[in-house]
């Protein structure tokens, strides 16, 4: 079972994922972030769901480990979902939206093929493996793309400074998962020290969001000076 | 922008991101490693852990019956 302080950890995250809820819902940001703010709400409903059934079962028991996998995956795919609502705010001046929505479809699409072409030869349990796989192989379509997301917004010189903030944080928040899985592999000694920091990176989403949404208001700009300028 | 272009981007996003997950991943097999991205709670047990001495936790893939597991035929 877990520790006093990763109850601790996970107890402030689950706190700041509902603190986002608030700030958005104060600001009346919840319709324009509908996406980013349904990803939060069943983040805080799976972490209770979790923890009832972590409570009841353990941590090693197969009903925590299936609950767990499962719900990642769908979280997965909500955050990818939401990534790509940033997407059409970021290209909604130029009228791309319809190919983003297109794009963000086919991208999900394409990744499930790839995920179920890499696991159906090799597993009994297909649906399984399947989510595993296509959990994991999101999430780094989704660090791609906020890479991508990242290049645009200086490209256009975005200067909505609450979006900047919201996209760039999720950027800092995947590359820290990112790195802390290439030191796992390059570590493997030290997997548990690694496995001990995911929930305290996982703090990190919710507190940038909330401190987006409670401090920055919708109207505030950002001087294009401030801007890194790519020609 | 057509959505042949958006097509071949999207490819190409997940060209990138199968190839980043394989230089991050290194020499191990990416299934022994978990990323796991959403929330706080602790992590359980990765069911593909193969590498390490501490004890393998039971897989949920491998639960009917207590009869001992013959030889994968692929080795």
């Amino acid at each position: 079972m877990p520790g006093p302080l990763q109850y601790f950890i996970w107890f402030s995250c689950t706190l700041l994922e509902v603190a986002v809820l608030v700030c958005a819902y104060r600001r009346q940001a919840i319709r324009q972030y509908f996406l980013l703010n349904l990803y939060i709400s069943c983040e805080v409903v799976a972490s209770v769901a979790r923890f009832e059934i972590l409570h009841h079962y353990g941590l090693l028991s197969f009903n925590y480990v299936y609950f767990y996998y499962y719900s990642d995956a769908l979280l997965t795919i909500l955050l990818f979902l939401a990534l790509s609502s940033l997407f059409s705010q970021v290209f909604g001046e130029l009228n791309a939206g319809r190919y983003v929505q297109f794009g963000a479809l086919f991208l999900l699409s394409a990744t499930a093929l790839f995920s179920f072409a890499v696991v159906q030869q090799s597993s009994a349990k297909l649906l399984s493996h399947f989510v595993f796989e296509l959990s994991q192989n999101l999430y780094f379509v989704g660090v791609v793309l906020t890479y991508i997301l990242w290049a645009a917004i200086l490209k256009l010189r975005e200067t909505r400074t609450r979006l900047i903030q919201i996209v760039l944080s999720l950027g800092i928040y995947f590359s820290l998962y990112a790195a802390n899985y290439a030191l796992r592999n390059l570590y493997p000694s030290m997997e548990s020290v690694f496995n001990s920091l995911n929930p305290l990176i996982g703090c990190f989403l919710p507190f940038a969001w909330a401190y987006a949404f409670w401090r920055i208001p919708d109207e505030a700009r950002l001087e294009p000076s401030r801007l890194a300028v790519i020609r | 922008m057509s959505k042949k272009i958006t097509v071949v981007a999207a490819l190409l996003v997940l060209v990138g991101a199968m190839g980043l997950k394989t230089v991050v991943a290194g020499d191990n097999n990416s299934s022994d490693v978990t990323v796991m991205a959403n929330g706080g709670a602790p992590t359980p047990p990765s069911p593909w852990k193969r590498n390490g001495g501490a004890p393998t936790p039971p897989s949920p893939w491998k639960k009917n019956g207590g009869a001992p597991t013959p030889p994968s035929p692929w080795k």
